[in-house]
């Protein structure tokens, strides 16, 4: 197993600077540098001074060698357009929010998806099960801005319940969480409910209750343990869910987080900071991955020697 | 009779195929059929699908013409879905966004399918060291989120269009079916008829052409609409931001956007492009249910 | 007063195809401290029987429309589910088939027998891994106490059968069903898991129900056999009567079909397989449901328009035909 651990981290490594090294080249490849607006127009001089101060000026390899230097110790670069901001500012100003945000968000979803599929899967073909499915299968076809913006129609504007947008008090917090939440909850209810009813049939249940145990641990033991083990795997694919749902969902609530700032970021050609975030959300992806993989062998007792 | 005549003959696959091969679709056409939930899915989607094509043609409103005295309209005997803040006529731009919509949602589902089936058979075909690698990076790459890559790709671009939106869409989001594909090449690889096929000298293009991509076919239906949902909202969700289709041109994401300042008096703008989206995803995701177990019996025995 | 007696037993499943009549009429006694052998080809309803007993069958489709399962002078079709977890794992355990699927592949062993002996015998925790690793012993699991903690993907086939076995036998049951319990298993080491059941069965005056479609290992373990052919009891009798004299022509067709590797002469024949096939069950023929392949079906006596009940030709012998082999006078047409 620690052999596997090591040799999954090492392989991050190239993975991580292949992805600084896609986004890099693509962000090369964007016309209009921030400093050649035209409506800005700058002098020559100062223009080459700005450009040298952001390393513009030298050869791309080693603008990537720097900039990976810079990722690796923590440093995202400067704004190109925000004078006396970092990328680090930036993020560290906006991220809460959005780790805030997504938290709240798979709360929701672990706390109504998985025991509705959990429910349905014990009750197989009863009112609550097909109850919940229809609404799964709904909760993934909708779209996010139309539940934001039924939501805030009826709960915030006809019954004023809850604010419409900000990011202040916990009253703020609800609905864009529970937005963003409505995909991965209907992905859980759904995959619970998959994984429960093939985890029952199984022998090793049928054993356990024939040990006479009680429903409570055969169902709360044998079957939902082995039922949970699918819904580890898939925190990481529902990371990636939430990220891009939190880009509509901060954009209509005025959540001043990552996903509302990166669209601002690229209509202001404020391309380090585009990039940053780029790399910042993929490192959380990539390192997301690494962590349900080590997980996944320690639930799993047999992959954990199959992967040594 | 050749080397590749007779490896056809050891693994059955030479002159018996094609009646196997169209009863096997047979068989799971009929199973779909025994499907209703299916089944309904399929016919909306169709239904949706001709909307799109003949609403435009028939209708008596020009999709784009300005006339402020019309503006707002709720639904009505004449404008079936209202009108818009221009007072255009939502029915017959709806239709026409649908064609956007379903057209970019296609072309990038065909362009996943494309990339992931080159990459996944690559991968599971050549095997050893080459699939090892490939593998290592899609895992790491698995969930990562697509939307931001796909607003980098059209800000590289510089202009938005149909196809520039299809490679957006498409450019981080064919993981998962590279993946499927390569896990059945693999799978197909360990069968006795492609074994017997490779021990009598059968070329490796044959083996590949003949035994190996046929088989993937009806996992490659699947997968269509398995990926069309996703496409289709991720066009929406760039519309929606302002950073997809633009105007004149409209498409349900767009369309919705441009509902978003009046939802309070006129929630319709917003909520009838919205509802064509969901339904035409919902559709998709029954259809790809229904497919899998009409395809896979094994999965139906419950 | 026998320890188990089924009687009349049928389970139904309730498809969409139609009602599947599993088991149709089935009825068992099993003596205290007895091994009884249920044979009979794959699809008959020995498993249903077994998973009936110990109402083990997922309901629905499954569902016991009649019959009585007596255990110990207890009716057993009336319990609540919550009286059956008392009765199961306690007073009758089980063995499966598979041991490959049989233990739960995320829990260590020791935690799959600790669960049963702190269940029913209310033991803490060290004492009940003390009693586990004597039982790993009992059932031939070497370094017992080691082996505590590995899971079950750690142990061979045999291996994982022994601890199945050891579950089973933990809490001392008075009556243990095995089901096919060596049919998954290498046939050397299918001999070994039948000594340690019938080591265990005497040692402990414990009764086996053991459920095969081998006629050999019946022979070599059980005191009475039960034949059941097409969901029904067609033949009961102690062992070395139904093999010295059977009655039933199914039973007989089974015996014969039986190698004789000691007779030359037989060495040299084809074995005799029993022509056709066993009926459709969720549309069994209305008499004697072996009459499409019975031999004696066309002697007139009307075994093909009345079902056959099963009666007590002689003591403890029970048969369901109207042509046993010691009542017959003609020979098969």
């Amino acid at each position: 197993m620690a052999a596997y651990i090591i040799r999954r981290v090492v392989w991050t490594v190239p993975v991580v600077l292949l992805v600084i090294f896609m986004t890099f080249t693509l962000m090369k490849q964007i016309e209009g540098n921030p400093f050649r607006k035209t409506e800005r127009a700058v002098p020559a001089a100062v223009q080459a001074n700005l450009e040298r101060k952001f390393n513009l000026d030298r050869p791309w390899y080693v603008q990537y060698a720097n900039y990976v230097r810079g990722v690796a110790t923590g440093d995202l670069g400067p704004s190109l357009v925000l004078r006396d901001r970092t990328v680090n500012d930036i993020v560290e100003e906006q991220f809460p929010r959005s780790i805030e945000l997504g938290l709240l968000a798979f709360g929701w979803a672990v706390l109504l998806g998985v025991p509705a599929g959990v429910l349905a899967a014990l009750k197989p073909n009863s009112r609550f099960d097909y109850g919940s499915m229809l609404f799964s299968n709904v909760g993934f076809a909708l779209p996010n801005f139309l539940v934001a913006t039924l939501l805030i129609y009826f709960v915030s504007v006809k019954w004023g319940v809850l604010p419409t947008s900000g990011w202040t008090t916990w009253q703020h917090k609800i609905l864009p969480s529970f937005t963003l939440g409505l995909v991965p909850m209907a992905y859980f209810a759904r995959l619970v409910r998959g994984t429960m009813l093939e985890t029952l049939q199984q022998d090793y249940v049928r054993t356990a209750r024939a040990k006479g145990l009680r429903r409570r641990r055969v169902v709360g033991v044998h079957v939902l343990r082995n039922s949970l083990i699918p819904v580890v795997t898939a925190a990481a694919p529902l990371l990636g869910y939430i990220i891009t749902g939190s880009f509509i969902v901060e954009n209509i609530f005025a959540v001043p987080g990552i996903g509302r700032y990166y669209v601002t970021a690229v209509s202001a050609r404020d391309y380090s900071v585009v990039m940053g975030l780029t790399v910042l959300l993929s490192i959380i992806v990539i390192v997301a991955n690494l962590v349900v993989d080590i997980l996944y062998g320690i639930l799993d007792p047999r992959t954990r020697e199959a992967r040594t | 009779m050749s080397v590749t005549e007779i490896a056809g003959r050891l693994a059955g696959v030479d002159a018996g195929a094609p009646i196997r091969q169209s009863s096997l679709w047979q068989d799971a056409w009929r199973r779909y059929l025994r499907n209703r939930g299916a089944v309904a899915a399929g016919v909306v989607f169709l239904l949706i699908l001709a909307w799109c094509v003949v609403a435009p043609i028939v209708s008596p409103h020009d999709p784009n013409r300005i006339a402020f005295s019309d503006a707002y309209q709720g639904p009505s005997w004449s404008h079936p879905f209202g009108t818009d803040q221009f007072g255009r006529d939502l029915f017959t731009r709806a239709a026409l966004g649908g064609r956007i919509s379903i057209g970019i949602g296609f072309g990038a589902t065909l362009a996943i399918l494309g990339v992931g089936v080159v990459y996944g058979a690559i991968s599971g075909f050549v095997g050893g060291k080459l699939d090892n690698a490939l593998m290592r990076f899609l895992d790491a790459l698995y969930g990562l989120p697509y939307l931001p890559f796909a607003i980098l790709a059209l800000a590289i671009i510089g202009t938005v269009n149909f196809w520039t939106m299809v490679v957006a869409l498409s450019i981080a989001s064919w993981f998962i079916t590279a993946r499927v594909v390569r896990g059945q090449i693999i799978t197909l690889k360990e069968n006795d008829y492609v074994r017997a096929a490779r021990a009598v000298g059968v070329r490796w293009y044959a083996v590949l052409g003949r035994h190996l991509l046929p088989n993937t076919l009806g996992v490659l239906v699947i997968t269509i609409f398995l990926e069309l949902p996703g496409v289709i909202l991720g066009e929406a969700f760039l519309s929606f931001l302002g950073l997809g289709i633009n105007p004149p041109d409209a498409s349900w994401g767009s369309m919705a956007q441009d509902g978003r300042d009046a939802y309070r008096a006129h929630p319709h703008i917003i909520v009838i492009p919205s509802l064509a989206i969901a339904t035409l995803v919902l559709c998709a995701n029954f259809i790809a249910d229904g497919l899998r177990d009409a395809l896979d019996p094994r999965t139906k025995e419950t | 007063m026998p320890l188990l007696e089924v009687a009349d037993l049928r389970t139904h499943f309730f498809t969409r195809a139609g009602v599947v009549q599993a088991v149709d009429g089935v009825d068992l006694t099993v003596e205290k401290g007895k091994t009884l052998g249920i044979v009979g080809e794959s699809g008959c309803g020995k498993s249903v029987t077994a998973l009936s007993i110990m109402r083990l069958l997922p309901t629905p489709p499954a569902r016991i429309v009649s019959g009585s399962i007596r255990f110990d002078g207890r009716e057993l079709t009336t319990l609540s589910e919550r009286e059956l977890e008392d009765v199961r794992g306690r007073e009758i355990a089980m063995v499966f088939q598979d041991p490959m699927t049989a233990l739960n592949p995320t829990l260590t062993i020791g935690t799959q027998i600790v669960e049963v002996l702190q269940r029913h015998l209310g033991l803490d925790h060290g004492a009940a891994r003390r009693r586990a690793a004597e039982l790993l012993d009992e059932v031939g699991i070497p370094r017992a106490r080691e082996r505590l903690d590995d899971y079950p993907h750690r142990f061979s086939g045999g291996m994982r059968q022994r601890v199945v076995i050891a579950i089973a036998i933990a809490c001392e049951p008075r009556l243990l069903i095995a089901d096919e319990p060596t049919t998954a298993l290498d046939v050397t080491v299918q001999a070994q898991v039948l000594d340690l059941l019938d080591d265990l069965r005497r040692e402990r005056e414990m009764a086996i129900v053991l459920i095969t479609h081998n006629m050999g290992v019946v022979a070599e373990s059980a005191d009475d056999v039960a034949v059941m052919y097409a969901g029904q009891i067609v033949e009961h009798a102690p062992a070395h009567e139904l093999f010295a004299s059977p009655e039933h022509p199914y039973t007989e067709a089974l015996l014969a079909a039986l190698p004789d590797l000691d007779d030359p002469a037989a060495r040299e024949r084809r074995l005799a397989a029993i022509p056709g096939r066993p009926p459709d069950l969720i549309d069994p023929p209305p008499a004697c449901r072996f009459a499409a392949r019975c031999p004696y079906a066309g002697c007139g006596d009307g075994c093909a328009l009345e079902p056959p009940v099963l009666r007590e030709l002689r003591p403890q012998h029970r048969v369901r035909t109207t042509h046993p082999a010691s009542e017959r006078t003609t020979v098969p047409a």
